[in-house]
């Protein structure tokens, strides 16, 4: 081949490696870009007045004057609403008959549809359910809310393809030749004035309960329980992980033993998780039945074992990377091996032991499957420390599974969700950032 | 650990400390290979386990059933077991992350390994840690409340964009080579002229055959977002850091000795790669696609939420845009309901698929643990 033919594969090839990792990072970034912009939506949003008042009437935070100001405000900008919803149900009853029946149900929609933009209808018996009580609390939501009002949606079938088509058709036209008719433009025109939108900062989304089932408030349980399963798992996965590191590269010599251990330890890192939430099933609830039901105890015991093949590699590569020479000190001063293992080694190799925890605390805290069935609930309350010997909860994992699939109003709640996925993915980033840096600084210390 | 006694005449110690010495290090040493063997003792406990809850489920009929069959109606009456559908759909999104991991990854870890700059690589390392690191559940969420979405409602948009990305580099590769070798078949190699003009009348064809493609992507309708499509895509970039680091571990370890052997014979770097070092490090690359293959087998929650989870075989066959079940995914969704009825034939079918899962990491993990045994051995570590 000749020379240049060469050169010019030579740099295909090259160009090629570059695609490659261009697509990887591409996808890195496609993939974090809408979870932490609209994550960071659970934060940062524009929160209306019914958020303000369901912060004040279930947290006490805010003053009650400015509230009922704002209130007052709110309340003049929407009675000629509700005067116009008054008027249209006394001309109704005085429409043709025939009409009569279509018309009446027609209303019944509309304040239905009302009631969940602005909350209850003044003077009414405040509803059972907490999402009834209140209006739409984000701005964002309550655009969406305001559409609904504003128009119906129906399925235009007329096309060649026969397939549906979505079409929105105004509201107004179902009350053709009612006065209700110029509810839809006022209402357009003023629900700023009737919903007061304001940027909030919703930091207290983390540690506030959440209330109906996600409708309002944070994800505090979900955040504990997370806290205690990833806590649990690292108490139980470290000092096994550290000593066993200890006794492969200090005690053991190689053989068939170490050999047959390795293989072990190699299987258990590949084990499907969701084979690890079978085995603590049967094993740790149905067994050994470390608890009655599921509970974060089975559930970290679970984890633990995921997570063990993790620590034990990276405490026998920090091990390993303490030179010998420490070693040999220790032991010309007369320390036995395990007064040197624990007195000079360990301390030397603990910057690396700790890239390995805080790797595996990620690792713990992400994982879904093997929590399905020995630890997560949908629903619960924060745990007190001696009740997760007992009890399940529920996790940031398993709950955005949940609240994306199983929740009862998957659309309206999104910001929760995007929120509680910002708020893992962002742990475990913090996570593995913070290995970054102890790595750096060791690599930096090795050198000098 | 108290100091042992000196005694007064010299170093020896006594007999009864020299003792006790001896024996506090061998309950030392048991306690210690006692923690070690915890790990041993977890793969066992779950092998018999997982067998120990499948065995019940063990008759003739009911295997041949579970393999054979693709009616899977677990609460029917009577129930029905066949697992084909679940079985073929796991292997569906295996084989095509895979396939989307694989020349990635191998691509990326060669550029890693041996092509960026040392300041580039310490840029795209933390990319690959950070794609490993992401949890399950994100991917997951990611597959069916973005993409599975944007799939449905621009179905053939996206696909022309993903003919496009894929297509446009590919095609400025392969036009740079092919006129070059056309300029030289004709014998006008070395003329700038000429060579241009192949390249042109080469790009000219190329992006006509890309336009073609596009159109007939766009035109294309995908009924359902949460397909087989969507999972293998993201589950391929889920496996991709495995890929990338195991493959670029293998590439350093061919070591620098065999590429400077290749460059002082006056190879280019595309060579030395491609006829040296890859060959030398094949077997730590197909160990790299083995764990790539059994990170994506075993994922659950991606498939999970994002694959559909219809226990039926596609039609035709390798069509990628119908939805699928997979067997973790039936695992963790079927269990909430057996679970009330522990010891039933439905809760034992659960520990069968498990048990599958099981043996195919253990085949594969053995296999790829055996290529690095041997390359280790090979290369007298």
């Amino acid at each position: 081949m000749q020379l240049h033919t060469r050169h010019v594969l030579d740099r295909a090839f090259t160009g090629l490696g570059y695609v490659a990792t261009g697509v990887m990072a591409a996808a890195l970034l496609v993939l974090l870009l809408p979870i932490f912009i609209k994550g960071a939506g659970a934060f940062v949003f524009r929160g209306t007045v019914e958020f303000r008042r369901f912060q004040f009437e279930h947290n006490g935070r805010g003053t009650r004057a400015a509230l009922q100001r704002e209130l007052a405000l709110v309340s003049t900008a929407r009675a000629p609403v509700y005067a116009m919803l008054d008027a249209a149900e006394q001309e109704i009853a005085a429409a043709p008959p025939a009409r009569q029946r279509e018309l009446k149900s027609a209303l019944a929609d509309l304040r239905d549809d009302m009631r969940v933009l602005l909350g209850p209808d003044p003077g009414q018996p405040a509803p059972v359910l907490l999402r009834g009580q209140y209006g739409q609390t984000r701005w964002d939501r309550a655009r969406v809310k305001l559409h609904e009002v504003l128009f119906t949606e129906t399925w235009d079938y007329s096309g060649p393809s026969g397939i549906g088509r979505k079409v929105y058709v105004p509201r107004s036209e179902e009350f053709e030749g009612l006065s209700v008719t110029s509810l839809f433009p006022y209402l357009e025109a003023h629900v700023t004035e009737m919903l007061r939108p304001h940027v909030t900062l919703y930091w207290r989304f983390l540690v506030d309960d959440s209330r109906d089932a996600h409708f309002f408030g944070g994800i505090m349980p979900e955040m504990l329980g997370t806290f205690y399963l990833t806590l649990g798992a690292i108490l139980i996965a470290v000092p096994l992980g550290v000593l066993t590191a200890v006794y492969l590269t200090e005690y053991a010599r190689e053989g068939m033993v170490v050999r047959f251990l390795r293989s072990c330890m190699s299987t258990l890192a590949g084990v499907p998780s969701i084979v690890f939430g079978l085995f603590g099933l049967a094993f740790f609830i149905n067994t050994l039945q470390v608890s009655r039901s599921k509970s974060v105890l089975a559930g970290s015991l679970t984890l633990a074992l995921l997570i063990l093949p993790t620590v034990i590699r990276a405490a026998e590569e920090a091990i390993r990377a303490v030179p010998q020479a420490y070693r040999e000190a220790a032991l010309a001063l007369g320390a036995g091996t395990w007064r040197t293992v624990y007195s000079v080694v360990l301390p030397a190799a603990l910057p690396g032991i700790l890239t390995g925890i805080v790797i595996s605390m990620g690792r713990a805290a992400g994982e879904t499957a093997p929590i399905i069935f020995t630890a997560a609930v949908s629903v619960g309350v924060p745990l007190k420390l001696w009740e997760v010997f007992s009890h399940p909860t529920p996790a940031l994992s398993w709950n955005i599974y949940n609240l994306c699939t199983e929740h009862e109003a998957v659309d309206e709640i999104r910001h929760v969700q995007y929120g509680m996925v910002f708020v893992l993915v962002g742990l475990v980033l913090l996570l593995n950032l913070t290995a970054i840096v102890l790595r750096a600084r060791i690599a930096k210390k090795l050198k000098a | 650990m108290t100091p042992p006694q000196v005694k007064r005449s010299g170093l020896l110690l006594s007999a009864g400390a020299q003792r006790r010495q001896r024996v506090a290090c061998m309950l030392g040493r048991g306690f210690l290979f006692a923690v070690a063997s915890v790990s041993a003792v977890a793969v066992l406990f779950i092998f018999v386990y997982i067998v120990r809850d499948a065995v019940p489920f063990f008759s003739w009929e009911r295997l041949r059933e579970f393999f054979t069959s693709t009616r899977w109606y677990p609460s029917g009456s009577p129930p029905e077991f066949g697992a084909l559908a679940i079985i073929y759909g796991s292997a569906m999104v295996t084989v095509g992350a895979v396939v989307v991991a694989v020349p990635l990854g191998i691509a990326a870890a060669v550029c890693l390994s041996d092509v960026l700059p040392f300041g580039a690589r310490q840029i795209v390392k933390p990319v690959i840690e950070i794609l490993a690191a992401i949890p399950s559940v994100a991917y997951g969420f990611f597959a069916l409340v973005v993409f599975a979405p944007l799939l449905q409602e621009h179905g053939g948009r996206v696909l022309a964009v993903m003919v496009w990305l894929l297509g446009l580099p590919l095609t400025a590769l392969a036009v740079l080579v092919l006129s070059d070798m056309l300029a030289r078949l004709l014998g006008r190699h070395g003329q700038k002229g000429p060579q241009g003009v192949f390249a042109a009348m080469l790009g000219c064809l190329f992006i006509g055959v890309l336009i073609w493609l596009s159109r007939r992507a766009a035109a294309m309708h995908i009924d359902s977002g949460t397909n087989a499509l969507n999972v293998a895509l993201i589950l391929g970039i889920m496996a991709l850091p495995t890929v990338v680091s195991v493959s670029e571990d293998a590439l350093q370890a061919a070591g620098r000795e065999l590429r400077e052997g290749s460059y002082a014979l006056g190879a280019t770097r595309a060579e030395t790669l491609l006829n040296v070092i890859v060959p030398a490090a094949s077997g730590g690359i197909s160990a790299a696609v083995i764990l790539g293959f059994m990170r994506a087998i075993g994922e659950t929650m991606v498939v999970w939420m994002a694959s559909g989870n219809a226990a039926q075989l596609p039609q035709p066959l390798y069509n990628f845009f119908m939805p699928v079940r997979t067997l973790t995914a039936t695992i963790a969704g079927d269990m909430g309901e057996a679970d009330h009825v522990t010891g039933s034939a439905r809760y034992h079918v659960l520990f069968v698929m498990a048990l599958v899962l099981l043996l195919i990491s253990f085949a594969c993990n053995s296999v790829s643990e055996w290529i690095i045994w041997r390359r280790r051995k090979r290369l007298g570590v």
